[in-house]
């Protein structure tokens, strides 16, 4: 089987990046960005932003919560941080960093753990909580990005850039993979979502190809060492590198709930 | 093994860069986050916020800066604000002086925010309270100075009612009137045609935070 999972998921993350550059050209299918969107007519709402709103500018308007919860059961099906790996622009970017960083082979892999994005998310809340500033929306480069996309403003960037530079030079993938809160919220939210990456033990040669491509791969480790037949951990990406990379089919794309620990 | 013998050959070298780009990284990092945080929104002045803007602090943090209200307005008056207003950075502004805000019956940017933070419940757009007209300028302002300008007046959407022209003697020239315009603010909506209007270079007459009407001892 020739088929791999990176042209569909660079696909969807090209077009995720067209689409919202689309009211610019004057296409009115799309409004809004990766915060606040209204596609084909349907509202869609990050949750995260919901959150925000709610706790700073204590407004419920019962159509937004119901377009943020429109888009945390999508992304609670497909395994929250899908969006990570197939939708956010900034992971699309930092992507191409990590290959420019591969090649000069200078900045480390790990070093902040995976679980700290989620003390980032716990620092979003609470700043909202008490000082009314939406942390993550003032500097989300995700929105910076999108803005840079739609209304062409450019002098915001430099915060990305500097993202980039801290992951081609210093700790590669570190704001997507540790710091980003959004990717805390839908880490959070992925723990217990149906669909999986599957890892059948008997056809693993233990090559290390997979953990070579992960993004995120301390969430391959326990499936490779103890033979956790599934990873269930919150972090993956679900990007499908692993099943792409893997030359003896011993990882697939699982959807029942298995025990993790099987041994 | 070619890959580990490189990594020990140029492990001081490698040592520096990294530790040379770690601080440049932060600072990088650390200037772009400072400029955006050491500012409050408004820090420049008043920011003109769409129609139906919740009150400033509310209104930073209920928006998502999502864009949706700019691309809604069919007269693109509504512009994403960049890191200059601090905290308050992509969110909706107007610009009066560009294109000010020419009050839609249907509120299209209300209806377009999702987040609330353009407030829904409004439905009359003389009811909107985005600012107030001031003349900032009364030695500057052609009409008080005597000429016939009026201009702000004539293109007031509220003429008569938020703007009226108050008629006096010219002293100065003791046989004509000077035709003054005068804001009322309890009728103002603050959509800033006047500021945009304004013959003058700068103009005298702009849009500026809300004043509350407040009762006095001279209201019977």
């Amino acid at each position: 089987m020739t088929f791999k999972w990176r042209l569909p998921r660079r696909a969807l993350q090209f077009s995720a990046a067209a689409l919202i550059a689309a009211p610019a050209l004057g296409l009115g299918f799309f409004r809004g960005n990766l915060a606040a969107a209204e596609f084909l007519g349907v509202p869609l709402a990050d949750p995260l932003a919901f959150l925000q709103a709610l706790i700073g500018g204590r407004v419920l308007v019962l159509s937004y919560l119901g377009s943020a919860l429109l888009v945390s059961a999508g992304y609670f099906l497909l395994g929250g941080r899908s969006f990570c790996g197939w939708i956010c622009p900034v992971g699309l970017i930092t992507e191409q960093g990590d290959k420019l960083s591969r090649i000069l082979g200078r900045a480390g892999k790990g070093g902040i753990p995976l679980a700290s994005s989620r003390w980032s998310l716990l620092l979003v809340l609470l700043t909202v909580a008490l000082t009314g500033v939406p942390l993550f929306e003032v500097l989300s480069p995700i929105g910076i990005v999108n803005r840079a996309i739609v209304f062409a403003s450019l002098l915001p960037l430099l915060l990305p850039a500097a993202i980039l530079l801290v992951e081609v030079l210093v700790s590669r993938r570190v704001w997507c993979r540790s710091l980003c809160p959004l990717g805390g919220f839908y880490s959070l939210l992925a723990r217990f979502s149906p669909l999986r990456v599957g890892f059948v033990e008997e056809r693993c040669t233990h090559c290390g190809d997979c953990l070579e491509v992960c993004p995120v791969h301390e969430v391959l480790a326990p499936s490779l060492k103890q033979g956790a037949p599934q990873v269930t951990a919150g972090d993956c990406n679900r990007c499908m590198a692993c099943i792409d990379s893997c030359s003896t089919k011993a990882l697939k794309i699982d959807f029942s709930y298995k025990r993790s620990c099987t041994r | 093994m070619d890959d580990e013998t490189s990594h020990a050959g140029i492990s001081r070298r490698q040592f520096l860069k990294g530790s040379a780009a770690t601080p440049l990284a932060l600072m990088l990092a650390g200037g772009g986050i400072g400029a955006v945080y050491l500012r409050p929104a408004d820090a420049r002045g008043f920011l003109l916020r769409p129609p139906g803007a919740l009150p400033e602090k509310r209104f930073l943090a209920a928006c998502v800066r999502c864009g949706m209200c700019a691309q809604a307005c069919p007269y693109q008056s509504i512009n994403l604000t960049g890191g200059e207003a601090g905290v308050g950075i992509g969110t909706p502004v107007i610009t009066p002086r560009q294109i000010p805000c020419y009050l839609c019956q249907d509120l299209p940017c209300v209806k377009a925010c999702p987040s609330g933070a353009l407030d829904k419940k409004l439905e009359d757009i003389e009811k909107v309270r985005m600012g107030t007209a001031v003349i900032i300028d009364r030695e500057s302002c052609l009409s008080i100075r005597g000429l016939r300008c009026e201009v702000c007046y004539r293109q007031c959407p509220l003429i008569d009612k938020a703007i009226t022209l108050e008629l006096r003697h010219n002293a100065r020239t003791e046989e004509h009137s000077i035709m003054e315009p005068v804001v009322h603010k309890e009728k103002c909506v603050g959509c800033g045609i006047c500021e945009n209007a304004c013959v003058l270079p700068k103009p005298v007459i702009v849009v500026q935070r809300v004043v509350e009407v407040q009762k006095d001892s001279y209201d019977f």
